[in-house]
């Protein structure tokens, strides 16, 4: 069995495509955490532009992920760059959601006497709201992992590579050895990435959440 | 240019696929929910089992069915429910299991059965989280039910995927069109049965 | 409203003459400690952090920070070593609240507010807490503001008490002025006028002795017979004695009568009681009586004689 493994790892290449397919991850969420925090914070600052950009970004995240990427191809073609977009567009709801809530849930004691001393809205921010909003933001990059993880192997059908690649080969193919090497090791990165995630956000909520 | 009766079957078969897939989640979904009240081991396997395939990308567990049932209609389905349960177990199991302690006992204390107890306490206290995970599964399952075209489900995917291998922008964009319509007319109507549903009191 | 969280909508509030609204409300906050009843300690910042933010954000440098953090922990009577470095969710409610106040003292503040500290801690700790806090408010000497619902607090810890009622000060005075003379039946029904016996703690000795001006004073030399003949017409029973012009102490009529001799002067029946300061509270000066058996006390400021103590005329005026 672990031949037969290791003939499709190397026959298909999967140390590469997983390099790509981390890459491609990595760069979407970074890209979704700059992105969805910055508008989070965006929100909290100018409020009443907050329900529309929400609603927006609810809709877009109703729309199947395929029909997105398809709706990208006149923009961006295909292949890694709108592979990137849609997890962006998609991840961005979570991040900037929990942000902005994270921001504006702070405990109204801990304002008061944030101001009583004598801080002014600048440090509140830096000081109190953003540290007190980890935790939730934690949480909304945890679901943007699994929203990536799961646009960037549907990548593969479209030219982005990584582990969708092998994937549509062992079903074009009909090929459960390539289906189950493929599909269980991107599941068990996924799950992996998520675990991790997981026990991040765990953490800072132990240590920044209200007691 | 594609005309709109060749259309017509594609889309119906679409929300058939998605829809037998989401009744049968629901089905199962919720009484899976109620027992692991009930049984702590099961209630364990449940919930872990669900937190770790919810970060399974689609496309793997699309891609296991056919090495494990086959292609085809049927294999679809069991696709798409695999995605559409997890949100409706793990909201049904929050909204039942995260109900104050106090009003349990004095459901117990004025002399409700177990089952009364679902009936009349649990389950309307957890109407709103499960309302909330069948939304969610709809809107996946209507997601899902396109790629499924690519193990033979037939639906809006298969236009889409023949658009793909062709080069075809048209034919790709009335598969992916229709499928929005689809989610944004879930989505707005869900949001306008959730104010009506919810209980008066627990809004 | 004094730090000007909120701003007043009618009125003004000054700080030693200038009014708070001309002054920038950062560096006014900056100068008022503030304490309230839910603490406020930022959960994400150990003990250390929360009380050195403000001079963190001051720019002090971090061994000033550390030994001022150090100073105030010992002020508020917790460890350094061990609470340096806790975050607020490993303390009690208590230390928490130590924490609020010693945080509120970083800058040593001119004045400091104090909205209920106490109002959420269980009797008993509020009862230990108050009474640090006495030996707190002596060692930093600076003007508090303390909010409360809880009148005996007010007594307890407040030198001067402003009830406010309906947003107006209704009367400002000490723990005395509000009970023996309210300004209105709502004060009067606040601080228990009608139940003065309550307030034996709250009463200093001198609020209720008896003072000189209404003691009968005799020379040691008076004879017996005379001595008897003015406190029967005075309808004293007690006489203070003085020998010239130092007190030689006190003698009761019944020992003048019990003694059955005319001749003598009244100076070999006199006894000498305990002496007991203007400003102890009325509780404390009947216990510890009480303790030794006594029935009458001098109430001297040094060598002054102010009035005198008896139980008995306690009772007579608080009751």
């Amino acid at each position: 069995m672990i031949d037969e493994i290791q003939t499709v790892w190397i026959r298909y290449n999967l140390t590469e495509r997983t390099i790509e397919h981390l890459q491609i991850f990595t760069i979407a969420l970074l890209l979704a955490i700059t992105i969805g925090v910055a508008t989070g914070l965006f929100l909290y600052r100018r409020r009443r532009y907050s329900p529309p950009v929400f609603s927006t970004l609810n809709a877009v995240q109703t729309f199947p992920d395929i029909a997105l990427l398809i709706l990208l191809i006149p923009l961006a073609g295909i292949g890694t760059v709108p592979t990137i977009i849609a997890c962006v567009l998609y991840s961005i709801l979570p991040i900037a959601r929990n942000t902005y809530t994270g921001l504006i849930s702070v405990g109204p004691e801990l304002l008061e006497v944030g101001r009583a001393m004598g801080l002014v809205e600048r440090d509140i921010l830096m000081k109190i709201r953003f540290p007190l909003a980890f935790p939730m933001i934690a949480g909304g990059i945890r679901i943007a992992i699994v929203f990536t993880m799961g646009i960037v192997t549907l990548g593969g059908i479209f030219g982005a590579g990584g582990l969708g690649a092998p994937l549509q080969t062992g079903i074009n193919l009909m090929r459960p050895d390539i289906i189950f090497v493929a599909g269980i090791w991107v599941g068990l990165l996924a799950v992996i990435l998520d675990g991790i995630a997981g026990g991040i956000e765990a953490e800072l909520k132990r240590r920044f959440g209200s007691w | 240019m594609v005309s709109l009766e060749l259309l017509g079957t594609p889309v119906l078969q679409h929300i058939i696929l998605a829809y037998i897939a989401l009744i049968a989640s629901i089905l199962l979904g919720i009484p899976l929910a109620i027992l692991s009240l009930y049984s702590r081991s099961l209630q364990k396997v449940v919930m872990v089992m669900a937190n770790l395939m919810q970060a399974v990308p689609t496309f793997a567990v699309v891609a296991f069915v056919v090495p494990l049932i086959g292609i085809g209609f049927w294999p679809a389905i069991i696709a798409i429910l695999l995605r559409a349960l997890l949100p409706i177990i793990k909201n049904t199991w929050v909204g039942l299991s995260s109900l104050d302690p106090a009003l349990i006992a004095s459901a117990e204390g004025i002399g409700l059965s177990q089952w009364e107890i679902i009936r009349y306490v649990r389950l309307p206290n957890a109407y709103p989280a499960i309302f909330a995970g069948v939304k969610f599964a709809a809107i996946l399952a209507n997601s899902v039910a396109i790629l499924t075209a690519m193990i033979g489900s037939g639906g809006l995917g298969t236009v889409v995927f023949e658009g793909l291998a062709g080069v075809n922008m048209m034919k790709m964009m009335s598969g992916a069109l229709p499928a929005i319509g689809i989610a944004l007319f879930l989505d707005t109507s869900f949001g306008w049965l959730e104010k009506r549903m919810v209980p008066p009191g627990m809004k | 409203m004094i730090n000007r969280l909120i701003d007043p909508d009618q009125g003004s509030i000054s700080i030693n003459g200038t009014a708070i609204t001309s002054i920038d409300e950062i560096i006014l906050r900056k100068n008022i400690g503030y304490v309230i009843q839910q603490i406020g300690l930022f959960p994400h910042m150990t003990v250390r952090e929360n009380i050195g933010l403000v001079p963190k954000i001051e720019g002090w440098s971090h061994d000033r920070i550390e030994e001022r953090v150090k100073e105030l922990l010992t002020l508020v009577h917790l460890p350094p070593e061990i609470f340096m470095d806790r975050y607020p969710k490993e303390l009690s409610g208590g230390q928490q609240q130590r924490i609020g106040l010693a945080r509120a003292l970083v800058m040593d503040p001119p004045l400091l507010l104090m909205d209920e500290p106490f109002g959420a801690l269980d009797p008993l700790l509020r009862r230990q807490l108050q009474d640090e806090f006495i030996g707190i408010k002596e060692d930093i000497g600076r003007t508090i503001v303390f909010v409360t619902h809880d009148i005996n607090e007010a007594f307890r810890l407040g030198d001067r008490i402003a009830i406010m009622h309906e947003g107006r000060i209704v009367q400002v005075g000490t723990a005395r002025d509000l009970i023996l003379s309210p300004a209105d039946p709502m004060v009067a029904g606040l601080v228990g006028s009608d139940h003065l016996y309550r307030h034996l703690e709250n009463l200093t000795v001198q609020d209720i002795m008896r003072p000189v001006s209404r003691v009968c004073l005799l020379q040691a030399s008076t004879s017996i017979s005379s001595a008897i003949v003015l406190m029967t017409d005075g309808g004293e029973e007690v006489a203070v004695i003085s020998d010239g012009s130092s007190l030689s102490g006190v003698v009761w009529i019944s020992d003048l009568l019990r003694g059955g001799r005319l001749s003598g002067t009244v100076g070999s029946y006199a006894r000498s009681p305990p002496i007991l300061r203007p400003d102890g509270t009325a509780l404390s000066a009947i216990s510890g009586m009480k303790a030794d058996g006594d029935s009458i006390a001098l109430v001297m400021n040094g060598e002054e004689l102010l009035g005198i103590f008896t139980p008995d005329e306690v009772l007579r005026r608080l009751v």
